[in-house]
C-alpha cells in the first residue's frame, strides 16, 4: 500500500582517494598486462583503449550506483524531503548529487575523446602515453569533487541512523516546550527507551516507538521541545518537530506541564499551543497536562484554570496525567488513538469507491445474524471439564500473579502438575532418536492389558476385517444360553443307545457299509496304482463309473432303499460347506502394456511412402555399399597430429601455446 | 480461547486435524509439536487420536465428523478405521462411506445440529450424515465457493466463511445454520478458513500466521473469550477491522 522508507541499504561512498586506489587497480587487475612492441598496431592501439574504457565503465558504474541510491527530494514522502532539507540543507545536497552526475557526464566525455585520438597514435609508446593521459584526467576529475564525496557519506551515515517512521501509518505525536515530560510518556506507553533528563533539550532528534492499541500497532513520535517563536528563528532541533507535526497526518499530543516546573508558565504554554495552532489543522488534537502528582489541576489559580476551561470549551479535550504516577496516561494514549482512527476511518471510507469498500470490507463487518426457523433447541456442547480447567487456569494464574513469578512459569505451571499426562513431546525430546510414536497407548478398550494384543491383519490370503462379525459376543451368549436351556429341559440326558430293534438293525446296516466303503477304498488305490504303472492314459482312462444305477445296484445289495427321487434331497447335504466368503485370493491378471508400433511406421504412416522411401534410401546407399567406404554416421579419428603444430620455427612460448 | 499453531511449517492447521466436541484426530507426522500443544489443550477433556487415513496426514480434509460420529472416506485402511474405533469413545459412531468427492472435510461443514454440503454429493453420503451425526443436511454454495468445508468453519456457537461471500449469502447461511454468520480471513489474509483453523464450542486453533485481528474476530464469532460475542464485531472491532483492511 505505502512505499516503505529504509535509508539504511545505501552503500558507502568512498572517499574520492579511496575510489581512486580501487578504480586504478580494478582496471590494473581485469584488463590484459601484455603487450610487445612488435605486436600489430591495430592490436596495441585495441590494448590501451580497452584499459581507457574499462576504467571509464567503472567510474561510470560507481557514481552511477552512488546517484541512484540517494533518495530524490522530490520523490519521496514531503515529511522526508522536508527533514532531509533541515538537516542536510537541500540546495547542499543537490549540488553534491549533482556534481556526481557532471562528473560521470566528463569522464564519459573524457573516455570518448581519447579512444578517438588512440586511432592517431603510430606506436607503442605513444599509445601508452595517451593511456596515461585519459586515465590521469578521468581520475583527477574524482579528486576535484573531493568535498563532495565526504558529504555525501556523511549524509549517508546520518540517513542510516533516521528512525524509520512510516509516515502513512497510525502515528501519535508528541510535542511542546522542552521538558514537559514528552519522552516520559514515550517511555511509558511504548518500549522505546528515549534518554529523560530534568533539563531542556535533552532529546534533540525524532525518536519512535511502537505499541498495540485495539489490535493494531501505532507509532509514537517523540520530538525535540518546541520555543514559542517565529518560524525563521527556530533552530535545526526545532525544525524537526515542526516538520513531524507539518507532514504527517497524526493525532497530535499537546503535553504541558501543569506544574510549571519546566520554567514556563500556563500562560506561555497556552500562547505556544496557540501559535503553533495552524500546523493542527484537520488532526486530532489532545493536551495532556502533565505532572498532576505535583499540582492538580484543581489548584491552580483561577485565571489559569479559566484558560484551560477556555480551551475544553473550544472542543479541545484536556487529560490530566502523571508520568511519574502513570495516572491518566493509558486514558492519554486510548483517547488519542479512538480519536485518530475514527477519523483514519472515515476518510477511507469516504475516499474509496463504495462498490470496492462493499466487495472488499463492509461484508466482514456484518454479521448475519438467525431468524428462528423451528423450536428446536441447538445448545453448544462444552463438557463440564473446561469450566473447571478454566477455573484452575484462573486460579492459578491469580496465585501467580501474587508470588509475581516469571510470565513464563506462570502458563507452565497453571496447566502441569504431578497428575497430568505426559506430552508426547515431552517424551519425544526425552528419548531423542529413540522414539517411536505409540499408537495404542491411549486405546479406549474395555479390557486396558489387550491394548497391546497382537491383531492378524492378513490370514491365509484374506483380509480379516471382512469376516468381523460385530455381533459375535451376543451370538455365542445367545447359543450359550440355548445350549443351557435344552441342557435343563433334559435333550441330553435321554440317551439313544442301541436298544430298540431299529436302532440295531441300522447300525448293523451302518457297519456293513463303512466295510463296503473299505473295501472300495482299498480297491481305488490298487487300481490307481496299476493304471499309472500300464502307461497308456487313454487305456487307463476310467469310464464313468459313478452313476445312478451302479449306486443303487450296490446299496440295494446292501440292503439300503435307494430312488433316485430320495438321492436328490441328499444331494445338497453331501455338498461341501464353504467356509467363508467365496473369493479370489492372489494376483489378478495384469495386462501386457500397449506396445508402439515400428518406428518407420510411426514417421510415415503411408505404405505405399514408406516403401518408396526403403527404396530411395538403398538406390542411394548402393555406391557406398559397393565400395564399402565410410558415411557420415561411421566413427572418425581426426589427425593426432596436425602439422601446423608439429613443424616450422619455434620462437617465444612453449609449442602448446601456439 | 483461540490459539495459533502451526502443523511442520505449515499454517493450514485444518487439513491436519479435525476438531469436534468429544474428539480430535491429528494427523500422524513426523514430530509431536502440534500434537502436544492439542494434547496439553484437550486431551484431560477428549481425546486427541493420532491417524492416517488412507495412508495421508491430510485428516483434516477427508474427514467430516461431530459430536456423535465421523465419516470417513472409502479410502480408509480397515487398520486404520479399527484404530480410530479403538481410539474413539463408544459412543461415537465411524462410518466408512464410499463418496465420489472423497474430501469429505471440503464437500461438508458440520457442527452437532447441522450440516452444509457440496450440492453433489451422493445421496447415500447425505443419508450417512443424518444416521451417523445426527444432523440436518442443507446443499448451499458459499457465493463462487462450491466447496463449503474449505471456506468456511463453524461450531454450534458461530459461523466464519470466506471474505468475500456476500451478505445476502452470509443471511441465507445463517437461517439454516441457525447461528451469527460472519465473513472474514485466517492465516494474514487467507479465505480458505476451513483449511487454515480448526474449532469447537469452547476452543479454536488457528494458524501461526493468523493477525491478532484476525484472532479477535474467531474470538467473537465462536464466543471463545470472556469478552467475545458477535455483536462486538460490528461494534468494537469495526474501525480495527476497517483500518487494518483499507
Amino acid at each position: 500500500m505505502t512505499t516503505f522508507y529504509n535509508f539504511k541499504r545505501i552503500t558507502v561512498v568512498p572517499t574520492a582517494p579511496e575510489l581512486k586506489d580501487v578504480v586504478l587497480s580494478k582496471t590494473q587487475r581485469k584488463t590484459p598486462t601484455v603487450v610487445h612492441r612488435q605486436y600489430s598496431i591495430g592490436r596495441i592501439r585495441a590494448f590501451y583503449a580497452r584499459k581507457i574504457k574499462f576504467l571509464q565503465q567503472t567510474l561510470h558504474d560507481k557514481l552511477t550506483q552512488i546517484i541512484t541510491e540517494f533518495p530524490k527530494m522530490e520523490e519521496i514522502h514531503p515529511f522526508y524531503a522536508d527533514l532531509m532539507n533541515i538537516l542536510y540543507d537541500r540546495d547542499h545536497y543537490k549540488i553534491a548529487l549533482g556534481q556526481m552526475n557532471t562528473a560521470r557526464h566528463l569522464i564519459d566525455g573524457i573516455a570518448r575523446e581519447y579512444v578517438r585520438l588512440m586511432k592517431y597514435a603510430d606506436s607503442l609508446y605513444r599509445c601508452k602515453m595517451l593511456k596515461r593521459a585519459a586515465l590521469g584526467r578521468m581520475v583527477k576529475l574524482l579528486k576535484r569533487q573531493k568535498s563532495s564525496f565526504e558529504y555525501l557519506e556523511q549524509v549517508r551515515q546520518h540517513l542510516s541512523r533516521l528512525p524509520s517512521i512510516d509516515p502513512a501509518t497510525r502515528t501519535l505525536i508528541l510535542c511542546g516546550f522542552p521538558n514537559v515530560g514528552k519522552s516520559s510518556f514515550i517511555n511509558k506507553v511504548t518500549r522505546a527507551d528515549v534518554e529523560v533528563q530534568p533539563y531542556a533539550f535533552t532529546t534533540k532528534a525524532l525518536y519512535v516507538g511502537h505499541l498495540d492499541y485495539r489490535f493494531l500497532r501505532w507509532q509514537v513520535i517523540d520530538t525535540p521541545g518546541i520555543l514559542d517563536q517565529p518560524l525563521e528563528d527556530r533552530n535545526t532541533i526545532e525544525m524537526q518537530a515542526v516538520t513531524a507535526l507539518a507532514h504527517l497526518k497524526a493525532a497530535v499530543l499537546f503535553m504541558m506541564d501543569v506544574s510549571e516546573q519546566c520554567d514556563r508558565s500556563i500562560e506561555e504554554q497556552l500562547h505556544l499551543f496557540e501559535s503553533i495552532r495552524p500546523l493542527f489543522a484537520n488532526k486530532p488534537v489532545i493536551i495532556g497536562l502533565n505532572k498532576v502528582d505535583i499540582r492538580h489541576r484543581s489548584e491552580l489559580p483561577a485565571e489559569k484554570a479559566a484558560l484551560l476551561d477556555q480551551l475544553e470549551k473550544e472542543g479541545i479535550p484536556i487529560v490530566e496525567t502523571s508520568t511519574l504516577t502513570q495516572e491518566g496516561i493509558m486514558t492519554l494514549r486510548d483517547r488519542a488513538c479512538d480519536e485518530l482512527l475514527a477519523q483514519r476511518v472515515e476518510a477511507k471510507l469516504q475516499a474509496k469507491k463504495i462498490t470496492t469498500v462493499e466487495d472488499s470490507v463492509l461484508n466482514r463487518v456484518f454479521v448475519a445474524y438467525p431468524v428462528p426457523r423451528d423450536e428446536k433447541v441447538r445448545a453448544p456442547f462444552i463438557p463440564a471439564g473446561v469450566a473447571q480447567k478454566r477455573a484452575a487456569a484462573k486460579k492459578a494464574a491469580a496465585a501467580n500473579a501474587e508470588n509475581s513469578m516469571d510470565v513464563d512459569d506462570q502458563s507452565v505451571a497453571a496447566f502441569r502438575d504431578e497428575n497430568t499426562r505426559r506430552l508426547e513431546r515431552e517424551i519425544e525430546l526425552e528419548m531423542e532418536d529413540d522414539y517411536i510414536l505409540d499408537l495404542k497407548k491411549h486405546y479406549l478398550l474395555k479390557n486396558p492389558d489387550e491394548k497391546y494384543d497382537v491383531v492378524p491383519e492378513i490370514w491365509e490370503g484374506h483380509n480379516l476385517s471382512d469376516f468381523v462379525d460385530p455381533e459375535i459376543q451376543q451370538k455365542l451368549e445367545k447359543l450359550l444360553k440355548e445350549e443351557e436351556l435344552l441342557e435343563q429341559a433334559g435333550e441330553y440326558e435321554s440317551d439313544l443307545d442301541s436298544d430298540d430293534d431299529e436302532t440295531k438293525e441300522k447300525m448293523k446296516l451302518a457297519l456293513k457299509i463303512r466295510e463296503k466303503e473299505k473295501l472300495l477304498t482299498l480297491e481305488t488305490q490298487v487300481n490307481k496304482r496299476l493304471a499309472g504303472r500300464a502307461g497308456s492314459r487313454v487305456l487307463s482312462s476310467r469310464k464313468r463309473e459313478r452313476s445312478m444305477s451302479r449306486l443303487e445296484h450296490e446299496l440295494g445289495e446292501l440292503g439300503v432303499d435307494i430312488d433316485t427321487k430320495k438321492m436328490k434331497n441328499l444331494q445338497g447335504q453331501c455338498a461341501k460347506p464353504q467356509l467363508g466368503k467365496k473369493m479370489k485370493v492372489g494376483r489378478s491378471r495384469s495386462l501386457s502394456a500397449v506396445r508402439p508400433a515400428p518406428r518407420d511406421e510411426i514417421a510415415i504412416p503411408d505404405p505405399e511412402a514408406r516403401h518408396h522411401a526403403v527404396k530411395l534410401r538403398n538406390k542411394a546407399m548402393r555406391g557406398l555399399r559397393r565400395e564399402a567406404k565410410k558415411g557420415e554416421a561411421d566413427r572418425h579419428v581426426y589427425d593426432l597430429k596436425p602439422k601446423h603444430l608439429f613443424c616450422g620455427k619455434r620462437g617465444n612460448g612453449k609449442t602448446d601455446w601456439r | 480461547m483461540a490459539l495459533r499453531v502451526d502443523y511442520e511449517g505449515s499454517n493450514d492447521v485444518g487439513v491436519f486435524c479435525t476438531l469436534t466436541n468429544s474428539y480430535c484426530l491429528v494427523g500422524v507426522g513426523g514430530t509431536q509439536n502440534f500434537y502436544s500443544i492439542l494434547e496439553a489443550e484437550l486431551s484431560d477433556i477428549i481425546p486427541v487420536v493420532h491417524t492416517s487415513i488412507a495412508s495421508t496426514r491430510i485428516v483434516g480434509r477427508v474427514t467430516v465428523g461431530n459430536r456423535r460420529g465421523l465419516l470417513v472416506p472409502n479410502s480408509t485402511t480397515d487398520q486404520e478405521l479399527q484404530h480410530l474405533r479403538n481410539s474413539l469413545p463408544d459412543e461415537v459412531k465411524i462410518r466408512r462411506v464410499d463418496e465420489r468427492l472423497s474430501a469429505l472435510g471440503n464437500v461438508i461443514a458440520c457442527n452437532d445440529h447441522v450440516a452444509i454440503v457440496h450440492a453433489e454429493i451422493s445421496q447415500e453420503t447425505e443419508q450417512a450424515l443424518v444416521e451417523v451425526l445426527g444432523v440436518e443436511v442443507f446443499r448451499v454454495s458459499l457465493a463462487q465457493n462450491a466447496l463449503v468445508g474449505s471456506y468456511c468453519a463453524l461450531s454450534s456457537q458461530g459461523c466464519l466463511v470466506a471474505a468475500r461471500t456476500p451478505p445476502e449469502t452470509q443471511r441465507e447461511l445463517a437461517a439454516l445454520l441457525q447461528i451469527p454468520v460472519v465473513a472474514g480471513t485466517v492465516n494474514r489474509g487467507s479465505e480458505l478458513i476451513g483449511a487454515g483453523m480448526v474449532v469447537n464450542d469452547w476452543v479454536a486453533f488457528c494458524g501461526l500466521d493468523s493477525t491478532s485481528t484476525e484472532l479477535s474476530v474467531v474470538e467473537s464469532i465462536f464466543k471463545l473469550g470472556e469478552q467475545g460475542a458477535p455483536t462486538s464485531i460490528s461494534n468494537q472491532l469495526r474501525d480495527t477491522l476497517i483500518e487494518s483492511m483499507l
